[in-house]
């Protein structure tokens, strides 16, 4: 894998511009190279180094969008699909009710912006990962003789982009996101428990390993897998619960994040109309931010959105009050609004969309001691697995790991299980929030009709949700 | 030029394709071989797609696409490496031979690293429909319009979240060193549409249904169904109430039954998952693992579904397979991979696209209707309880275990629907339930245009009110 092109990739977007002048035209070049790595049991299920290079060019013609694309960095090839964007925009602008407004004048990014690790990352040789994956899996299935099977992968997502507008943008980034996870199967009498690691950063490979090492993972995950077996559910209904950073990421992301988007707002989430209104207990404030804030190394870091905007800090939630929205060029155009820097695509042949980048809720004052202490009867949850929400708010996700807590003490593993419940309704009911801070939700992709890399986090929160449990 | 003249060009158009990329594979193929691979296989793609896409009530945005891609897989001394590019010139193929080749001198050497010897394709009627082969950006606007305007005019309680329309053209190759070459193209309509019914401050439940077809004079009829069904359901989602907490039975829509109880079987069916260990049916091949009357078969044949085709990604004849007849374990799913493992002939079950090392799946589930009557008769014999359309959650592949929420979720009272739900979780063993299946419906429908499954009652199940 090469990191080429060597050059500023924005001067033949330039070019191309200039030759197919008239209108808004947005080009993004965007070359994405993989390198991908898995081994279950010792036998290697994935070597794989994958290019998928190209520009995405969108225009705005006769009021409405238009988007094609071509996998060629040469000018005529762009020429060309700016051509074909803008006859797509023709075809369809009489379907088109109400015009896309004037984008608003933003000072646009320019220049160059490279995310740390990018160098180290590609000198890095395939063959350190591929070792280190060998030797975790080996030592996940040999800590414990109920552990029946191991895996474990290794992948890095290499990202070159150069970003020209008509309006002025002009900026070439770069950015490496590597990712590590490790699964143990534990077995006994019959019974199968999955234990699971996961990690990922925007950054290096000693940023990625920075909180744990490959082998303390899989230890962990492997440890999971055989404390499980035999591990009793939990009593499902409404109940109070401790949520662990992980767990809070995917609060964030999934039940708050998403409603919060303005294009699931326009179609009347449970956000709208809610600017300026009480969502949550004065204990919480909850952002959304292009850097990794607190710590370094959040999966979805990233300095310049796709449609050449600067990123910031948008502060979602201020001391419990709903306080912005999440926006690309037009919906802030139709809310009257500056852009937040949230348009991102997933690849060159994909339209930018508006998506989260680092969703976290601000870090508060207690210890996790003092949380447990102050819990009569409820949960601690932690280990997070899938999370799912809907515009209205109502969202589920998954926990792996469940703690009963009575009159302030922690009890034996019970197995996780799912929780639910509707976001604004829970974070009225935070009555505390721990002080320890981490970003825990960096490995996998968010999936919003395209993938995208985030990443969530923050400290233990105290609230309550509905646990689906069992009943004895 | 005419319709007809463009049909016929587009159908020459797709030979053409497929010869095109029969000879890049083949070229590159020769490149790896050259770079010192053992065995190579290039298996290519290419997509031309039109599609438009609907937001909060009105078009968003138009795409047109044309796009390629190839991936490359080598074994050199037993040992596995993969590329894959969209980049086209000689360079770029050269570069991804030498890339393979280079990741195959990494890895551990693998016995079953083989390459599948050439076997006999049973052709498919063709999957491109002569109407379909000129559809293009005007007729995604205009279908994907169409559905987003009915389901408004449903009731105007509907709020359209999202509605899209894709019209894509595939064409696929597949040449190895070992003699397998192939090629087919597919073309479809798919639709897809997402939302919920707003009523005053009363935010029903989110509700999506998708569908994808072959045969130009279904789009129509398929259009009214998604927009009957879409709509139906997210006004009936409004007014939401409490369920109640039991342990017993519920009925599951031919949707969330394949989320929750099929899917699990299909990752325990895979043979690699049975040769690693971490298959929960490893062992039971050839028991009782389901209710009688529960059959699962995997269908590539049938037209109707998107997954058909008459090969595999590794250039194998895909055939059906039942995986569960009657309640009993049939057999496992084999890719070329899995089946040199144990030294047997692959099912014809390698799956993915050309930018990934082939996998193993599916290709096109049917679960066999039952004797329970329609869904009114089934809820008859619920009685008293729990509807779900649709699960929102998480199984387990492993345990089978599964928690997660029942979405567009109804209550049943005297055999009859008597108010929505919200809040309601579900959790259990999909493994252990599968031998609790009460009773399925008479028929099967389609789902999201890649799968058949009929109503199903299970008993067994832990339902949680909010």
């Amino acid at each position: 894998m090469t990191s080429a092109p060597v050059s500023d990739p924005t001067d033949i977007l330039q070019e191309a511009l200039a030759a197919a002048p008239g209108g808004f035209v947005e080009l993004r070049w965007h070359a994405k190279r993989t390198r991908g790595l898995s081994v279950e049991k010792g036998r290697v299920d994935n070597a794989t180094a994958a290019e998928h290079s190209g520009v995405g060019v969108r225009v705005l013609e006769q009021g409405t969008f238009g988007f094609a694309s071509t996998g060629q960095l040469e000018k005529g090839a762009i020429v060309r699909a700016i051509g074909q964007a803008r006859a797509a925009a023709r075809a369809s602008a009489g379907a088109r009710r109400e015009r896309v407004p004037d984008l608003p004048a933003v000072a646009l990014a320019r220049g160059r912006f490279d995310a740390p690790g990018v160098d180290a990352t590609l000198a890095r040789p395939i063959e350190a990962a591929l070792d280190m994956l060998l030797e975790v899996e080996r030592g996940a299935r040999a800590s414990s003789s109920l552990v029946t099977s191991a895996s474990a992968g290794y992948s890095e997502i290499f990202e070159e982009k150069g970003i020209v507008t008509s309006d002025g943008a002009k900026v070439w980034t770069r950015t490496v996101r590597p990712e590590f996870r490790v699964i143990a199967v534990a077995a006994k009498a019959g019974e199968m428990q999955r234990g699971a690691e996961a990690v990922g950063v925007t950054g290096g490979w000693e940023c990625l390993f920075e909180k744990a090492s490959a082998a303390q993972l899989s230890d962990k995950a492997a440890k999971q897998a055989v404390d499980l077996l035999g591990a009793a559910y939990p009593e499902g209904g409404r109940t109070k619960v401790l949520l662990s950073p992980a767990l809070v990421g995917l609060l964030t992301h999934e039940a708050v994040g998403h409603t919060v988007e303005a294009d699931f707002v326009a179609s009347g989430s449970c956000a709208a109309g809610k600017i300026g209104h009480r969502v949550a207990s004065d204990l919480v404030t909850l952002c959304d931010s292009g850097a990794s804030e607190y710590h370094d190394g959040a999966g979805g870091t990233l300095a310049v959105d796709d449609e050449g905007v600067a990123t910031k800090r948008t502060v979602v939630i201020r001391d419990g009050m709903l306080e912005s929205y999440l926006h690309d060029r037009e919906s802030a155009a139709r809310f009257g609004v500056a852009p937040t820097g949230n348009a991102r695509a997933w690849e060159y042949d994909d339209e930018p969309l508006i998506r989260m980048r680092n969703t976290y809720i601000a870090p508060g004052t207690s210890t996790l001691d003092e949380m447990i202490a102050n819990v009569d009867d409820g949960y601690l949850l932690d280990g997070a697995s899938n999370g799912q929400a809907d515009a209205n708010g109502e969202f589920m996700f998954g926990t792996r790991e469940a703690y009963r807590i009575l009159k302030g003490k922690r009890g034996p593993l019970l197995r996780g299980v799912n929780i639910s419940g509707s976001a604004f309704e829970v974070l009225q009911t935070v009555d505390a929030v721990g002080r320890d801070f981490r970003w825990d939700l960096g490995s996998g992709h968010c999936g919003k009709g395209q993938p995208a890399k985030v990443d969530a986090g923050g400290p233990w929160l105290s609230c309550q949700v509905v646990l689906g449990g069992r009943k004895s | 030029m005419s319709t007809a003249a463009a049909q016929r060009e587009r159908a020459s158009d797709t030979a053409t394709t497929e010869a095109e990329l029969l000879a890049r594979c083949e070229a590159l193929v020769a490149e790896a071989l050259r770079a010192g691979a053992d065995e190579a296989e290039a298996f290519a793609t290419r997509a031309e797609k039109s599609a438009a896409t609907f937001e909060k009530g009105d078009l968003k945005l138009a795409h047109v696409d044309d796009g390629a891609a190839i991936g490359l897989r080598v074994f050199r001394n037993q040992r596995l490496g993969f590329a894959a590019t969209n980049q086209m010139d000689p360079a770029s193929l050269s570069a991804a031979a030498r890339s393979a080749v280079a990741l195959a001198s990494a890895a551990p050497a693998d016995a079953a690293n083989v390459l599948p010897a050439p076997r006999p394709i049973e052709r498919l009627p063709s999957l491109v429909h002569p109407g379909l082969a000129s559809y293009g950006i005007d007729e995604a606007v205009r279908f994907g319009h169409t559905l987003m305007t009915r389901a408004q005019a449903f009731d105007k309680r509907i709020s359209v979240d999202g509605a899209s329309c894709d019209v894509s053209r595939v064409s696929q190759a597949i040449h190895t060193s070992r003699g397998v070459r192939a090629s087919e193209s597919d073309a479809m309509v798919a639709l897809s549409i997402s939302g919920m019914a707003i009523d005053g401050g009363d935010v029903g439940g989110f509700h999506y249904a998708s569908d994808a077809v072959r045969d130009p004079a279904r789009v129509e009829h398929t259009v009214a169904e998604l927009v009957q069904s879409f709509s139906s359901i997210s006004v009936g989602n409004l007014a939401s109430q409490r369920a109640e907490s039991y342990r017993g039975v519920v009925l599951f829509s031919p949707d969330a039954f394949l989320d929750l109880f099929v899917a699990p079987v299909l990752s325990a069916c895979s043979a690699i998952a049975v040769q690693r260990g971490r298959s929960a049916l490893a062992k039971r091949l050839g028991e009782r693992i389901g209710s009688a009357g529960l059959s699962i078969v995997d269908a590539p044949g049938d037209l109707d579904l998107a997954g058909a085709g008459s090969f595999d990604r590794e250039g194998q004849p895909a055939r059906a397979l039942a995986l569960v007849e009657d309640g009993w374990l049939r057999a496992w799913l084999y890719n070329g991979y899995a089946a040199a493992v144990e030294g047997r002939a692959s099912t014809g079950h390698a799956r993915g696209g050309a930018r990934s090392v082939p996998g193993l799946g599916a290709h096109a589930i049917t679960v066999a209707p039952g004797r329970g009557g329609t869904r009114e008769d089934l809820l008859r014999t619920l009685g008293r309880g729990l509807l779900v359309q649709r699960f929102s959650g998480s199984v387990d592949p492993a345990s089978g275990d599964f928690s997660g929420v029942a979405k567009s979720s109804r209550w049943v009272e005297g055999g009859a629907v008597v108010r929505p739900l919200r809040e309601t979780l579900l959790s259990g063993n999909a493994f252990q339930l599968l031998a609790s299946v009460v009773a399925l419906s008479s028929a099967s429908e389609r789902v999201d245009g890649s799968a058949r499954a009929p109503w199903a009652l299970v008993d067994g199940l832990n339902v949680t009110a909010g």
